[in-house]
């Protein structure tokens, strides 16, 4: 197995060097010398792999102190001065920068290795022994503090449903690729049924070179100890080695956790999905459940399964950040819908975050946002890890556009205009994440095409599932010939030189990956996996900023006190159809609004400013128009947008991304009829149903339809 | 307008009210192109607010109309009109068929025949779609007719008015989405109740276990009136669990305890506590739980000692009582009523009720301390005691409800008290013993229970005033509606209008009782289907803003043409019809 991954990743190597042709040499050289010097240097630890080791989790976590031990080489090139200046908090794990000492094939060993921990505890058979003492979680909860000590095995693995925050107190543990160690503050995980469930994983300690066993159980001891106000159980005490990890578990009470369990359908929200009910994965811990956690077992517990091209390519990925690739790494992730994108790109960023400060996340898709409502294009710089899916980490993106709909076939020149306007915000010193559309056939194809010419991808990740790929892989060779929608092939070189370097400088490395989890490629069916229920989500979780952070009751939307604007101040406008200007209120009463800046000051003399058409402009927020006062021209709009952003808000756009119903329907402590809500309404009758598409319909023989 | 029921899924629509719909639906079918045109502008900002689940109908209809009215303006020839009218009537086959498509294709005739669509209607779109356009005489034809098919099976349907039960189409399901997700929630209900039912029932079974445990041992050590220990290790574990879920699961928790073998022990269970299993040997008309069944809950029972668990639990024993149980498990549920009052009754009472001092106070002086199940007063809800204690008639209801009489924070008149008594025993018709000192009022005679609970109403509703007024609200209760106004002080408004200086935007500081208006209504709004009608906008152009990625221009480009101003005067002779669907409104009100 070990001998595999040398030898893919040297192959892939090798058509890097191809594609960056410019650089190849100069590369190769100063490659065979750090390869030397990495034999050097870590020649006991290559050889402890060769061994036949039955458990790995001893042999990665030495290469990995290997790594951080390893003396700091003799040349520093200007990508290590890069990886210096952005070390992330995470001490442990930085690079130290010794990063162009560490060459591609380690690097793929490390990420390997680190990841395959996850793997071979989920998937490997195991006898029921095994299964039992892994899923003995030795927890014990402080009643006055409410929190729950954990004491975890190294390599011992959480897989759960819930909600905690978690502080790791000793050691050091992993959950979707980040690594947290003690003395880092604490972190929101979040693991709905909507989603892969999360994995706390235990790597143990780190360094323990500085101490040994005796010293280390001492500490570990004292840790737990300042943790409970009355004496630990000796049960408890008498689990605690050297190599465990202590985490802190607190149940986790913030205005989006009151918003979403106000609400009686949302009240599961973060308890177990009916398939893992099903299957009696729970595991029935009084002390986990008191924080909020419910842990898994079984199938259920998988966690994140992590194909072998999914790990390779992480790894791939990481070791470009690492200086193997001379310029910042701008990688486009891309896919049919339901391959896993999104936790993909999840798991990469916070892998990167273990070495870099930041990552530049650059959102193309508009229907599952990661940091911002649906139908919001935007870039955002992040530095924290995200520990849950997306509704649960919304967060204010560096610039925004708003689009107004979730998918972009009816104006493709306007959302690749967008995303253009938004690039130019890309300040190119820290790694890029371009997240791209589920629509890769026809122009979404050919979307994918310009997105990775416009921006010059380095990186592309073609994420595939099942047997037959869903579309063409989107090879540098192949890149040379295809027609984007608004980009073309470069004219044919000529023989002079010029051009074919700058072909060449443009290439980029594909990394194809499998996807193998369990329901790739279909879309959830599961309560709280449906897209349309996760964009809910994300505008419920968005418009929860509105509550105050103490706790108390959860206020319904229309309670909050208003602002408002003169219908002549703000200019209106409908993204996604064509509305008579006389009728436009009827659009924007109790709707969600873009809250957008022209450059260009608005004045109107009587009544609403109507946009003659959709302008691309900076967006900074959401807000719910919840009425008009027509008597006095004035515009009463609720938003979480800070006032101090506000007063720059010129431009109000309506789109087709809707309130969650709920938000309607319930609006407590209201007497007497709500607006836009009816029980009257029958599908039962011809016609009151929306335009209905049957996707798979088959025709009898080759008869058309009619005749 | 039909008051909204409970059981009725919410839908939310695009128009603000059924007045709005009618007022689109008189003006779409009025034959006349002014109104005609209203509407359809009405319908753009509807296919706005619905996006993608646009009814069918609606959809159709509008396209329809327009044909009509562009027709109607005589601007366009013949065959601009044909392709006009020939699109929306191909859409309008196609789209209304749709829904009865299964997975494998049907021809459209018999698609249209189900729902009543000629096949002259699907030959026209044929013809449309395959063949020789048809004359615009035909295309006219076509549109009148299904504009009428859509006034009939559509609009003069939709909303609640008059559905006709005869309509026997397959029903256009909301959203098969919609309904997947209801199944599921209700699956997902229903799993996690059975799975906290079992968890419930594990632990209950661990506790009886170790009580038994404990019970054997104690037997041992010689004497069963012996102390019982101080909980153990184990046991303690155990009772934090089951307090777990006194939060989440309280009722599945007590559904459980009153299943025979918890609270109500079985034959089995009794011989191990060396109790006499017989029911010969027990009081019916004055049941009393025998100390060691005492014992062997108690610690159980002091754990999960709330207010809300306290009471929870009596309305269970009570509700238990009502479905006329076994004998045995009647003795055991009255007795544990029994149990609780006494645990809350106050001593100073007594003296109020000579009658029943003697008998209760036997029982009273046995009540140490240790063997109460709570020590503190809770508040019961009485009148509702009273009501649902006869409202579960057994033999030991008159014993039960003189415990009851004799707790009442404000009891009932001497009277009162003595009527409903001497009833109860008239109707459980077992126990005489005790006999009424006064007599009854002769003028109003009760005969039966319905009487009694008018009698207990009547009694109750003086007492209503003190009781109202006293403390220990539910804490499960909604909170009061008064709190979710969100209360902006003085300083945060502040803090933001100035943030906000200098800009249009400023903090809506009318007292505005917000909370009183659905989002979507302001004060003072009518409810005048046309109240949100602009007469007068401007119309504010942004040049395109093409970004070339290479030249990377610093502004947006944004440069406007100057705003023009109009009044859309078309719209001024239209008041008087939406005043007339004003009246219309506001006559459906009533």
């Amino acid at each position: 197995m070990t001998m595999k991954v040398h030898k893919v990743s040297s192959q892939s190597q090798h058509e890097q060097r191809h594609a960056t042709k410019r650089h190849g040499k100069n590369k190769w050289r100063k490659k065979t010398h750090s390869l030397d010097s990495t034999l050097l240097n870590t020649s006991t630890g290559t050889a402890k792999l060769e061994k036949p080791i039955p458990k790995r989790e001893k042999t990665t976590l030495k290469r990995l102190k290997k790594l951080y031990t390893k003396p700091i080489p003799e040349n520093c090139c200007a990508e290590q001065r890069k990886v210096k200046a952005h070390v992330h908090t995470n001490g442990g794990t930085e690079l130290n920068g010794s990063s162009s000492l560490v060459d591609s094939q380690e690097w793929s060993e490390y990420a390997n290795s680190v990841l395959r921990n996850g793997m071979e505890s989920s998937t490997s058979p195991k006898t029921d022994q095994m299964e039992e003492d892994g899923l003995q979680f030795h927890a014990q909860f402080d009643k006055t503090r409410n929190n729950a000590v954990l004491v975890m095995k190294q390599g011992q693995v959480l897989c759960f449903r819930g909600k905690c925050l978690l502080t790791c107190l000793y050691g050091h543990v992993e959950v979707l690729g980040f690594t947290i160690e003690e003395g880092q503050q604490p972190y929101p995980l979040f693991s709905p049924p909507s989603h892969c469930p999360l994995t706390i994983t235990a790597l143990g300690n780190n360094p323990p070179s500085s101490k040994n066993k005796k010293e280390g159980l001492l500490e570990a001891k004292a840790v737990v100890h300042k943790y409970f106000s009355s004496e630990p159980s000796k049960k408890l005490m008498s689990e605690l080695d050297s190599d465990s990890c202590v985490v802190l578990l607190e149940p986790l009470n913030t205005p989006l956790t009151r918003v979403l369990t106000s609400f009686s359908e949302l009240s599961e929200i973060f308890g177990l999905n009916s398939k893992e009910l099903k299957s009696q994965a729970a595991v029935y811990n009084p002390v986990l459940s008191a924080v909020g956690v419910t842990a898994l077992r079984g199938p259920c517990a998988q966690g994140l399964v992590m194909s072998r091209s999914y790990r390779e390519a992480i790894s791939r990925l990481l070791s470009a950040w690492a200086g193997e690739f001379d310029r910042c790494p701008i990688i486009l992730v891309c896919g049919g819908k339901s391959s896993g994108k999104s936790t993909f790109n999840r798991h990469l960023i916070n892998s990167l975050l273990n070495h870099t400060a930041g990552v530049e996340y650059l959102e193309c898709d508009l229907g599952q946002t990661e940091f911002t409502p649906p139908g919001c294009l935007s870039l955002s710089t992040v530095t924290e890890p995200l520990l849950g899916p997306p509704f649960t980490h919304l967060r204010d993106p560096e610039h925004m556009v708003y689009y107004g709909q979730a998918d972009c076939q009816a104006d493709i020149d306007r959302y690749l205009e967008s995303l253009k306007s938004l690039w130019r915000h890309v300040n190119g010193e820290s790694p890029v994440i371009i997240n791209t559309m589920g629509w890769i056939r026809g122009h979404g194809f050919q979307i994918l095409v310009d997105l990775i010419r416009l921006f010059s991808v380095t990186h592309v990740v073609q994420l595939s599932y099942g047997n037959a790929p869903q579309c063409q892989h989107l090879t540098p060779d192949f890149l040379r010939t295809a027609h984007g929608w608004q980009t073309h092939p470069l004219t044919p070189p000529t023989l002079t030189e010029e051009p074919v370097s700058h072909l060449s400088t443009r290439s980029h490395v594909l990394l194809s990956v499998q996807s193998e989890f369990e329901g790739a490629g279909t879309s959830g069916v599961m309560q709280h996996q449906r897209s349309n229920e996760l964009r809910d989500l994300a505008l419920l979780s968005y418009f929860s900023k509105l509550q105050s952070p103490e706790p108390g009751p959860v206020l319904p939307l229309h309670c909050f006190t208003p602002y408002q604007v003169p219908l002549s101040a703000v200019a209106i406008g409908v993204t996604h159809c064509e509305v008579a200007p006389t009728n436009i209120l009827y659009v924007a009463n109790a709707s969600v609004v873009g809250l957008c800046c022209l450059s260009e000051k608005v004045v109107g003399r009587e009544g609403p400013v109507v946009l003659s058409q959709t302008p691309i402009c900076q967006c900074v927020g959401l807000g719910v128009l919840r009425g008009v006062d027509m008597a006095r021209g004035l515009y009463f709009l609720v938003s979480p947008v800070s006032p101090s952003v506000l007063r720059h808000v010129n431009c109000l756009l309506l789109g087709e991304i809707t309130l969650p119903k709920i938000l309607l329907t319930k609006q407590d402590g209201i007497e007497g009829d709500l607006p836009y809500v009816t029980t009257d309404y029958s599908f039962e009758v011809q016609g009151a149903g929306k335009l209905h598409i049957y996707k798979g319909l088959t025709r009898p023989g080759f008869i058309k339809s009619n005749n | 307008m039909k008051k909204k029921t409970v059981g009725k899924t919410r839908h939310v629509v695009a128009w603000m009210n059924k007045a709005e719909y009618e007022h689109v639906q008189e003006y779409l079918f009025s034959k006349e192109p002014a109104l005609q045109k209203h509407a359809l502008q009405r319908i753009s900002a509807w296919k706005a607010r619905f996006g993608q689940s646009t009814p069918v109908a609606v959809d159709s209809t509008a396209d329809l109309v327009r044909c009509q009215v562009l027709d109607s303006a005589g601007q366009l020839e013949t065959n601009d009109l044909v392709m006009l009218y020939g699109m929306a009537l191909v859409r309008f086959v196609n789209l209304i068929t749709e829904r009865q498509q299964k997975s494998v294709a049907r021809p459209l005739r018999r698609l249209a025949g189900k729902i009543n669509i000629p096949e002259w209607v699907v030959n026209l779109r044929h013809d449309l779609t395959h063949r020789r356009l048809p004359s615009l005489k035909w295309c006219r034809k076509g549109c009148g007719f299904v504009l009428d098919w859509l006034h009939q099976q559509y609009w003069s349907r939709q909303m609640g008015s008059q559905l006709t039960e005869d309509w026997n189409s397959s029903s256009e399901e909301e959203d098969e989405e919609e309904f997947a997700k209801r199944h599921e929630e209700e699956l997902l209900r229903r799993q996690k109740e059975i799975e906290a039912h079992k968890k419930v029932r594990e632990l209950l079974i661990s506790y009886e276990r170790e009580q038994f445990q404990t019970y054997e041992e104690l037997a041992k050590q010689g004497g069963q009136r012996g102390v019982w220990p101080d909980a153990s290790a184990d046991l303690s574990w155990i009772l934090t669990q089951i307090t777990l879920f006194t939060t989440e699961a309280r009722d599945i928790l007590v559904d459980v305890l009153m299943q025979d073998g918890f609270l109500i022990p079985t034959a089995e269970q009794l011989e191990s506590l060396d109790i006499d299993p017989s029911e010969d040997s027990v009081d019916m008309f004055a049941p009393c739980l025998p100390r060691v069944f005492l014992h062997f809950w108690l610690p159980c029972l002091k754990a999960l000692n709330t207010p809300i668990f306290i009471n929870l639990i009596l309305d269970k024993l009570f509700a238990e009582l009502s479905n006329e149980p076994s004998r045995h498990r009647t003795y055991y549920i009255t007795s544990w009523i029994s149990e609780i009052l006494l645990c809350n009754s106050k001593s100073t009472n007594l003296r109020h009720l000579p009658g029943l001092c003697g008998e209760l106070k036997a029982h009273k002086r046995l009540k140490l301390s240790k063997e109460r199940i709570f020590m503190n007063r809770i508040q019961f809800p009485w009148q509702n005691l009273i009501s649902t204690c006869v409202n579960a008639p057994c033999p030991a209801t008159p014993f039960l409800l003189r415990q009851i009489l004799s707790d009442m924070d404000k009891p009932l008149p001497h009277d009162a008290q003595q009527n409903l008594l001497r009833l109860c025993s008239i109707y459980t018709q077992g126990y005489h013993e005790y006999s009424s000192p006064g007599a009854s009022d002769p003028a109003q005679p009760v005969y039966t229970l319905q009487n009694l609970q008018d009698r207990l109403k009547s009694n109750t509703s003086q007492n209503r005033d003190s009781h109202s007024s006293n403390h220990a609200p539910r804490p499960m209760q909604a909170p009061p509606t008064e709190d979710l106004q969100e209360k902006l002080s003085a300083e945060t408004t502040q803090e933001r209008n100035f943030a906000l200086r200098g800009s249009a935007w400023s903090v809506c500081t009318d007292k505005v009782p917000w909370k009183q208006y659905p989002l979507g209504k302001v004060p003072g709004q009518p409810e005048d289907p046309s109240c949100l009608m602009v007469e007068c906008y401007s119309t504010f152009t942004v040049f395109d803003q093409q970004v070339e990625l290479d030249q990377l221009p610093q502004h947006h480009g944004n440069r406007s043409v100057p705003l023009q101003s109009r009044a859309s005067g078309a719209d001024g002779p239209l008041w008087t019809h939406s005043d007339l669907s004003k009246l219309k409104a506001g006559l459906q009100l009533f």
